[in-house]
Formats: structure tokens, C-alpha cells, sequence
């Protein structure tokens, strides 16, 4: 079907596309991926023929694509742009009927055939009750599916699409690649997409194409082929790990969050947190490039499935038992090691009460204290673990009131070890 | 905005020609000389008669009438295709460098001493066509986006603007002068034998224009996506531009520049009718000839038997209704 050959092209001495080869196969979901300005834009220019290879050769059928008539292109292939700016209120009919203009000429009132796929093409795209409506008037995910009716009414074998559902909500997203699977699967549209959503490309695609800077293809083939953290790493420059999506079976790709070069602050901090309360704490400390250690905590819990999703030093206790004395022990190993101590607006109960204890005793033997936020409803020990918690703000505590404050804090304390 | 889009969306073709023939009426009516409608429809109707009220509507009001309608037609129809090609719906027909391309080719003309009835115009055309064509070439050595098809224009005018200074200065005669107060705007005629001739040039270039209309509707999404639903762009585009250009370029060796019909009268029938072109570019024909007709009425009316130029009457019907729709603009067009 289409077919590229050391197909290579260029703006000016940049080169965009070099050496490609590849074939499309009908009735595929292909998906290219890669960079921003790796060429993908320009290489589904290239398909429908509106630039011409500078080198190698880009054939429908062994047609040379910019040699085939417009017309005669827009009976073989749709296409749907990310972005379409308007200033004409056409009415959405009007708008999807422009997809008939290669089936029809000037003056000759439109056919039953032109009518008919101008309201199929509404009808799956979600867009029939917009009718009569101004596409000047529509929001930006309407109006996307108006752009994506207008390449329906097109019938044609292919479809092209360059990130077109990148800016769509979820739902409609989701719903797009639905129809697409579809189309694919009933009438075998071949469906060429540019995407930057690497986990919807690996569901819906038959094959993945990866190109690199410089517009170099670093690999084509079936998703679980494509989608590895060698190929990723080396594309996009990220550590990622790939995973298998447990309800699709299909690649999964997660980013690993980056340690920011220079951080920020460069202290050892102990965090004593859960039930969610250290998320946002941990996280941001571990972006701004600390050396954490958490713990006591329960394994199961949302913090402790953090901390170990971010690879911290955290010391764990079995799900829903209470805090031992040999866990507390080792808690307290890390966070005397530690240059600080953070207590996070954690619910406090029975079950995590030695945790406040272990700070308590820590604080007297002169370790820094910073508590986040307390407030004493969120005590459910009868008033224990609001006394604890005043116990230590009474021995010298810092109180802090939000998180962006104890970035200073720290950074204060620190800058002040330091000239000691 | 209408109240209801579907009824007067289906009735515009009555409508305008109720407007065209309240306007003919108004224009034959308007004058120094004070003229009945009973006149009006003798001097139509009846017999040939001898009356010199007759004589006043059939050799001077009905020529000038129907030239206004003419001009009119041409500046509202190639106005809706300028903004459609330019996807910019407040283009102005003359935002190309033809204003400034038929000024200096009047000018050029008389001060080359050639003053026939026939030299002033034609200089005028060919100095419009000249500009059109000398942006058009300008735009397309840098792949012509709106942008520099607009920017082109702009220079181009101004080029044309300062060799018209410099012709002045070289000759500062008083054809000259008439030819720039010819220039503002002016629909009294020199030769009524002409109008025959103008009106299968602008009915040629207007039918062309019209076959092209669906590209029109495509051309308002941009090139790639116009290309994309299967227009040879490029080939659309040169032939939109030449009929468009040729329409506008006759208007302004008909009357000079009138302004703001080629920007007011396509906009205007675009928010009453929709925008697709095949009703749009009828609509703005036959919308632009009743405007001009009755601002020409106006224009002999308001200070008789003293005559206000009709390029004075349509900017100040124009200025304050282009001001309101950029303000609307917010809202969406």
C-alpha cells in the first residue's frame, strides 16, 4: 500500500527524515512515535504528498505520493490535524460536508451517496445534535470531533492523524480510539497516528514506529517489540520502566521521576508519615534531591507504597500489625542518622502511636524536629498523641504550617550546620 | 443577528431583490431635479416620451444607477472571496496594493498626456492588475501563507504610493489633481457606452468566481486542509485571485476607490446568510449593488444640488459598522 524507500528529506541543510524504509500494510493501526520535531509531521506530509522526498521515493501502489492528484488523495486518505482555527461559522453540516468536495462538482446539488456518509460520519462521531451549530461556537474537544466527521465523510482506505486527541479530555480520548479500533476492525481502515500517548498507541496499534532526533527510524514493530526501556531510553532520553498493563496485556511505560541535577536541598531527612499524609512531602523532597528515609510504617499503606515505588530506605512493619519494638528499633537507627526529623498531619491511633513516641525520645536527645501542620483532630488515642505531639513542640519542635515553608526551614537549618 | 437563521437563510434571494429594486428606486428618485415615482414608471414603462424628467432618469439616474450596482456587485463579490482566500474575514478587496496600483496608473496615464474617456480608466486597470499581479508573485517566492500575501500587499501599496508622490512632483498639472479627486470615489459616469462593455467583464469574472465556490469554503480552513480534502491549491488560488483581482480592478476604473463596501457587504451578508459561498457570493453581489446605489442617492440627496463623493457616504456608513463588528469579534464572527 504505501511504501517508503531510504526515503529522506530536509529543511534547508537540516535534515528531518534520513534513510527510511518501511511499508504500511493495509488494514493496520500504525503509530508513529519519537521526540517533538523528530519529523513525524513532516513524514505524514510526505505520505500524502504535499512535500516531495528530497530523497528515496514515498509510492501508493508504486505511485509517487506527490505525484498523485489531490483529489484523487483525498479519496485515498483523511487526514485530521491536531489544531484547526476557524473564523467562518460554518455549521458543523457544513463543515463535515466539506469532506464530500472530492466526490463532487461545483453547482451539482450533493447526492443521496454525499448525504448519507455526512450524517454517518456525525452520527459516530458524536456530533449529530451539533448539527445546526457554529463551529465558531464549539469548545476545543467539539470541534475536534467535527475535524474527525469531516475526514469520516471522506471514505477513504486511510486514515492519517497527527495528534489529533492529544488536547481531548479523557473520555472523548478513550472514545476516539474506540471508533478508530472499530473502523479499523469493520471496514479495515488502515489508521497511520502520530501520538505522544505511549500506553493508548500500545493498546489500539497493530505496530509501533519509534523515530529518534533527526528524523531516523530506531524501530518498527508490534508494541511489546517497541516499547523497551532500551529503545525508550535511548529515543527519548528518559529512564522509564515498561510494565505490562495487567487489563490490556498490551506495554506499559512509566517514567522514573528524575533526581534534578544541583538539588536543592542536599540533607538527610527522616519522614514519619502514612495513610497518604507523606505523599505530597516525599515526592517534592525527593524531586528537590534529599536523602530520605521513612518509616515505621505498615507495608500495604499508601505511603510506604510510594516510598518504595521512589526506591527509599523505609522501614516496614507487616500489614495492619502493631509497631514492634524491633521495627521502632531500626526507625530509630535511620533517624538519628538522619540530619532531621519530619512529622507528617498523619492520623495518629493505637497502631502508630510508638512512631510519635520514638520521635518524642529522638527530639529530647536533641535531634530536629519539624512538625507539618498539627492539629489535634486528628488524634484518635483520647488525647495521647496530642500530648506527645506538644510534648515535642515543648522540648524545641519546629512548627511549620505548610509544606513550602519547610524548604526554607530546612534549607536554613542546613546553611546553619554548615557555618558551625 | 436573525431571529430565526433557517427562515431568513431560505429567503435571502427575495429579499435582496426587494432591496436592489427599493434602491434603484431610491437612486433614479434622489437628485436636484425633483422626480415623482409616477415619472419613474412612465419613463420605465410607458411610451417613449419627449418629457425632460423622462430624459434626467433614462440618460443620467439610470446609467449612474446601474454603474453604481455594477461596481457594487463587483466590490462586494470579490470582497467575500479576498477574506475567504485570506481567511481573514475583515479583508478589504483593496488591501492587495490595488488601490495603490490603479492610483499611480491614472496618474502615470495623464501625466503622460493621455486623457481620453477611455485612457483613465484602462491606465487604472492596468495599474491594479499590475500591483495584483506583482504581489502575487512577490508571495509566492516565500510559499505564500495569508501572512505574506497580506505584508506583500502592504509593501507593494506603499511602493506604489510613493511613485505617485514623485509623478506629482514631477507634474503638478491640474489633470492630475482630477485624476486623485477622480481617485476618492466617484460614480458620475463619462460614458454611459461603456457600461455594456463593464458589465460582461464583471458578469465573466463574477460567474468564475462563482463555479469555484466550494473551493472557497475550503480555502477558509487553510491551504494544507484545503489540499488535504482534495483542492489543487495552488491552481484554485491563481484563479480566485485573477477573477477576484479583475472584478476589483474594474471597479476601480469604473468609480475609483469606494471604500469599505468590499470589507462591510460581505460581512454583513456572511452574518445574515452563513458563510458558504454559493449563496455568500451571489448574496454580496446583489447586497454591494443595492448599498452603492442607495449610498449614491444619499451622496446626490443630503447636500443638493452639491454632491458629496460616494466613497465619503460609504465610509461614514461603513467606518462606525466595521468598528461595531470588531468589537462583536470576541464573541466569534
Amino acid at each position: 500500500m504505501i511504501r517508503a524507500a531510504e526515503l529522506g528529506f530536509g529543511y534547508g541543510n537540516r535534515p528531518v527524515l534520513q534513510n527510511l524504509t518501511f511499508d504500511v500494510r493495509p488494514g493496520e493501526i500504525l503509530t508513529i512515535l519519537g521526540p517533538n520535531g523528530c519529523g513525524k509531521s513532516t513524514l505524514l506530509r510526505l505520505m500524502r504528498g504535499l512535500l516531495k522526498p528530497d530523497q528515496g521515493r514515498l509510492e501508493w501502489d508504486n505511485r509517487a505520493a506527490h505525484q498523485i492528484r489531490r483529489d484523487a488523495m483525498a479519496r485515498l486518505a483523511a487526514v485530521v490535524p491536531q489544531f484547526t482555527q476557524t473564523h467562518f461559522p460554518y455549521t458543523v453540516r457544513q463543515m463535515t460536508a466539506m469532506g464530500r468536495y472530492a466526490y463532487r462538482t461545483a453547482f451539482s446539488p450533493p447526492t443521496a451517496e454525499d448525504r448519507k456518509a455526512v450524517e454517518q460520519a456525525m452520527a459516530v462521531t458524536d456530533t449529530l445534535h451539533l448539527a445546526e451549530r457554529a463551529i465558531t461556537g464549539l469548545s476545543g474537544g467539539e470541534l475536534q470531533r467535527v475535524v474527525l466527521a469531516r475526514a469520516l465523510a471522506q471514505q477513504t482506505p486511510v486514515l492519517l492523524l497527527d495528534e489529533a486527541t492529544s488536547h481531548l479530555d479523557l473520555d472523548h480520548r478513550l472514545e476516539i480510539a474506540d471508533l478508530l479500533s472499530r473502523l479499523n476492525r469493520e471496514k479495515g481502515t488502515t489508521i497511520i497516528q502520530v501520538s505522544h500517548d505511549l500506553d493508548l498507541a500500545a493498546q489500539i496499534s497493530h505496530r509501533l514506529m519509534l523515530l529518534s532526533d533527526g528524523g531516523i527510524l530506531t524501530s518498527l514493530g508490534p508494541p511489546q517489540e517497541v516499547l523497551t526501556a532500551e529503545s525508550l531510553r535511548r529515543v527519548f532520553r528518559v529512564e522509564v520502566r515498561v510494565e505490562t498493563n495487567p487489563y490490556t496485556g498490551t506495554p506499559r511505560v512509566f517514567p522514573v521521576i528524575r533526581r534534578r541535577q544541583g538539588a536543592t536541598i542536599q540533607s538527610h531527612l527522616h519522614v514519619v508519615c502514612g495513610g497518604g499524609s507523606g505523599a505530597d512531602l516525599l515526592r517534592r523532597l525527593h524531586v528537590a534531591g534529599c536523602t530520605l528515609t521513612v518509616g515505621p510504617l505498615n507495608r500495604g499503606d499508601s505511603d510506604a507504597a510510594l516510598a518504595l515505588a521512589l526506591e527509599l530506605d523505609t522501614v516496614l512493619e507487616e500489614p495492619f500489625c502493631p509497631l514492634s519494638f524491633r521495627v521502632i528499633a531500626t526507625a530509630r537507627e535511620k533517624a538519628s542518622a538522619a540530619d532531621a526529623i519530619l512529622l507528617a498531619p498523619t492520623f495518629w491511633g493505637s497502631g502508630n502511636l510508638a512512631g510519635l513516641e520514638m520521635v518524642l525520645t529522638l527530639r529530647k536527645e536533641g535531634k530536629e524536629v519539624f512538625v507539618l501542620d498539627p492539629r489535634p483532630d486528628r488524634d484518635f488515642t483520647g488525647g495521647r498523641a496530642w500530648a506527645l505531639i506538644e510534648d515535642i513542640r515543648a522540648c524545641g519542635g519546629h512548627v511549620i504550617e505548610d509544606i513550602e515553608t519547610i524548604f526554607d526551614a530546612v534549607g536554613e537549618k542546613k546553611s546553619g550546620c554548615t557555618k558551625n | 443577528m436573525p431571529l430565526n437563521p433557517s427562515i431568513s437563510r431560505s429567503t435571502w434571494l427575495p429579499v435582496l431583490v426587494i432591496c436592489l429594486l427599493g434602491a434603484l428606486c431610491f437612486s433614479l428618485w434622489a437628485g436636484p431635479l425633483p422626480i415623482s415615482v409616477r415619472d419613474i414608471s412612465q419613463a420605465l414603462f410607458a411610451e417613449p416620451s419627449s418629457s425632460a424628467h423622462a430624459a434626467v432618469i433614462l440618460k443620467i439616474r439610470l446609467p449612474r444607477a446601474l454603474l453604481a450596482a455594477l461596481v457594487g456587485a463587483s466590490l462586494g463579490s470579490a470582497g467575500a472571496a479576498f477574506q475567504a482566500v485570506l481567511r481573514n474575514p475583515l479583508a478589504d478587496p483593496y488591501v492587495l496594493g490595488v488601490s495603490g496600483g490603479a492610483a499611480l496608473g491614472a496618474v502615470a496615464a495623464l501625466s503622460l498626456g493621455f486623457a481620453s474617456v477611455f485612457a483613465l480608466p484602462a491606465a487604472a486597470f492596468l495599474g491594479a492588475t499590475g500591483a495584483l499581479a506583482l504581489v502575487y508573485w512577490i508571495a509566492r517566492a516565500h510559499r505564500s501563507t495569508p501572512h505574506t500575501l497580506i505584508l506583500s500587499g502592504v509593501m507593494v501599496g506603499s511602493f506604489a504610493a510613493a511613485l505617485l508622490l514623485f509623478l506629482l512632483w514631477l507634474s503638478p498639472s491640474d489633470p492630475v489633481r482630477s485624476a486623485i479627486f477622480w481617485l476618492a470615489g466617484n460614480l458620475s459616469l463619462s460614458d454611459p457606452g461603456m457600461l455594456p462593455w463593464a458589465a460582461l467583464w464583471i458578469f465573466s469574472c463574477f460567474a468564475i468566481l462563482w463555479s469555484r465556490y466550494p473551493a472557497l469554503d475550503l480555502l477558509t480552513q487553510g491551504e494544507e486542509t484545503a489540499a488535504d480534502l482534495g483542492l489543487s491549491v495552488g491552481q484554485a488560488r491563481l484563479v480566485i485571485f485573477a477573477a477576484a483581482g479583475a472584478l476589483t480592478a474594474c471597479a476601480v476604473a469604473l468609480a475609483g476607490l469606494v471604500g469599505f463596501v468590499g470589507l462591510v457587504v460581505p460581512h454583513a451578508a456572511r452574518l445574515l446568510w452563513g458563510p458558504g459561498h454559493g449563496r455568500l457570493l451571489p448574496a454580496s453581489a446583489l447586497l454591494g449593488a443595492a448599498f452603492l446605489m442607495a449610498a449614491d442617492a444619499v451622496s446626490r440627496q443630503v447636500l443638493a444640488p452639491a454632491e458629496v463623493p460616494v466613497g465619503v457616504v460609504t465610509a461614514l456608513l461603513g467606518a462606525p459598522f466595521f468598528l461595531y463588528l470588531l468589537r462583536k469579534r470576541e464573541g466569534g464572527l
